[in-house]
């Protein structure tokens, strides 16, 4: 199920690894995935940010049931990013479970336009 | 708080009903709980009505069959806290004297909408991620496995006690006991949660008649009500989806009650999977944070232990049609504090609680929690 616009974070991808187009407060640095017309906390203007490509895993799971446009079974991880937000990825390799607190980098976008992320071994 | 649960009512049977409409959902739970009410459906000054995905109407097109019409009918959306959204809507609009005697009310023909696991709104990062609902909860399963040494025996021990007290509810929809083996064996749905850890969708409606106390008789008298939406839950949550705001909701409930969760004899809870019922238990402040599995290992949470929480056999038996869910829990808990529970009461059971969860917007740690601490008070 697809709709206008996607509100998934845009990805760029160079040779320095990926980053997260995102937003961060002018004032209190508050970190945000999605825009939002002042800061949630302090309602200071947010300016454009950058977000990656390093960050650690707050918990994973393994989506084994069919979810429409999707093929199961596929990895999921929350990570919190280096200094940035919590977003939740898609997690590269093989589909198991990451440990929670292990080190992830982001990568280029999935096939389905998805958040990516691969353990830092 | 001088509310009073008049009467309430479910539907016969939370099955997967294809074949019946929605009006005869509300039709069952709505005579139930006037019968009991002894309240003639013409005296009714309103209708709350809790739905996620009743369509438009959904409400008006029962409830004029039974003659409930020219009344206020307000239809309300809390995504899985809905029907207790209603009754709190309800209690509150009496208690400040908006209204004399209300219907809350709550239905949902899930089987119209859903084959399997519910998936978010795509308008939500989460949603357009391919995240299923069971994926969240696994998401807090995963972190209380890696931070408090919950095992998935302990995660299956919720279903195994909530399956166990369904045998005894003749309105749920699985009222097979189970192993910890047979739910461990089941097919793994999110990792760690397998099939049976996930409650699974429902037809359904429930209904509860609302007004003023009446000190002449005995009654369910709501002690307090509570509804609070999430707060932002990003980078700097320490807790699992959900544990804060319940947390808090619960706070509120038990100050404006003035009980704590040590008096509380009987709980009805937002057992959606198995993990939820160990993190609301401590929201709800049964044990510490982290220490929920403890609940289960000690029988606490048993029929027959001191504090049963879910003795219905909760979501994960009865199963979940969105809406109707609050009101069966409600419904769950009035009949304990009258001793209306066959083989699953509370012996001597007089304070009950009831949770409610809803969540699916991604960025704060859920939609909408409401508490209802309800007493047995007597003539």
């Amino acid at each position: 199920m697809t709709t206008t616009p996607d509100p998934r974070p845009a990805i760029t991808s160079s040779d320095g690894g990926s980053a997260l187009h995102g937003w961060r407060c002018g004032t209190c640095r508050h970190p945000m995935l999605w825009s939002s017309p002042r800061c949630p906390e302090c309602g200071s203007d947010m300016r454009s940010e950058r977000f990656g490509p390093g960050g650690t895993v707050w918990s994973s799971t393994v989506v084994r049931v069919a979810v429409p446009g999707r093929t199961p079974p596929y990895a999921m991880a929350y990570v919190d990013l280096d200094d940035g937000p919590r977003v939740l990825a898609h997690v590269a390799g093989p589909p198991q479970r990451l440990s929670v607190g292990a080190r992830v980098t982001l990568t280029s976008p999935g096939p389905h336009g998805d958040v990516m992320v691969e353990e830092v071994r | 708080m001088d509310v009073a649960l008049y009467g309430v009512g479910t539907s016969t049977s939370f099955a997967k009903q294809q074949d019946r409409h929605p009006n005869e959902l509300v039709w069952q739970a709505v005579t139930e709980a006037l019968a009991a009410a002894q309240t003639d459906p013409r005296s009714l000054d309103a209708v709350f009505l809790g739905t996620v995905f009743g369509a438009p109407g959904v409400a008006q097109r029962a409830l004029h069959a039974l003659g409930i019409v020219d009344v206020p009918i307000i239809t309300l959306e809390n995504a899985c806290a809905s029907g207790t959204t209603a009754l709190h809507e309800a209690v509150t609009a009496v208690s400040m004297d908006r209204f004399d005697t209300v219907l809350a009310l709550g239905v949902e023909k899930m089987t119209d909408q859903f084959a399997g696991a519910i998936h978010p709104e795509s308008t939500d990062i989460e949603g357009r991620s391919g995240l299923a609902l069971p994926s969240l909860y696994a998401m807090a399963a995963t972190r209380y496995q890696a931070l408090y040494g919950v095992t998935d025996i302990d995660l299956a021990s919720v279903a195994v006690k909530n399956h166990g007290h369904a045998v005894h509810n003749p309105r749920a929809q699985y009222r097979t006991p189970h192993t910890v083996e047979e739910v461990l064996a089941s097919r793994m749905i999110a990792d760690p949660l397998t099939l049976m850890q996930c409650c699974p969708i429902a037809d359904g409606a429930g209904a509860a008649v609302v007004g003023r106390r009446r000190p002449s008789r005995a009654e369910v008298v709501v002690r307090s009500t509570v509804l609070r939406s999430g707060g932002l839950w990003d980078h700097r949550s320490e807790h699992v989806w959900g544990y804060e705001l319940i947390r808090r909701t619960a706070h509120a409930a038990y100050e404006e009650a003035g009980v704590g969760p040590e008096d509380v004899d009987v709980i009805e809870c937002h057992d959606a999977f198995t993990i939820g019922e160990i993190v609301t238990s401590e929201a709800l402040g049964f044990a510490a944070e982290g220490q929920g599995h403890e609940l289960l290992r000690r029988g606490h949470t048993q029929l027959g232990g001191p504090q049963p929480i879910n003795p219905s056999g909760g979501l994960l038996s009865r199963g979940h049609p969105l809406g109707a869910t609050g009101l069966a829990q409600t419904a769950e808990i009035a009949w304990q504090l009258m001793g209306q529970a066959a083989g699953r009461q509370v012996e001597g059971a007089r304070v009950g609680v009831v949770e409610t969860m809803g969540g699916g917007v991604a960025g704060i740690d859920g939609n909408a929690c409401v508490i209802v601490i309800l007493e047995a008070v007597g003539a």
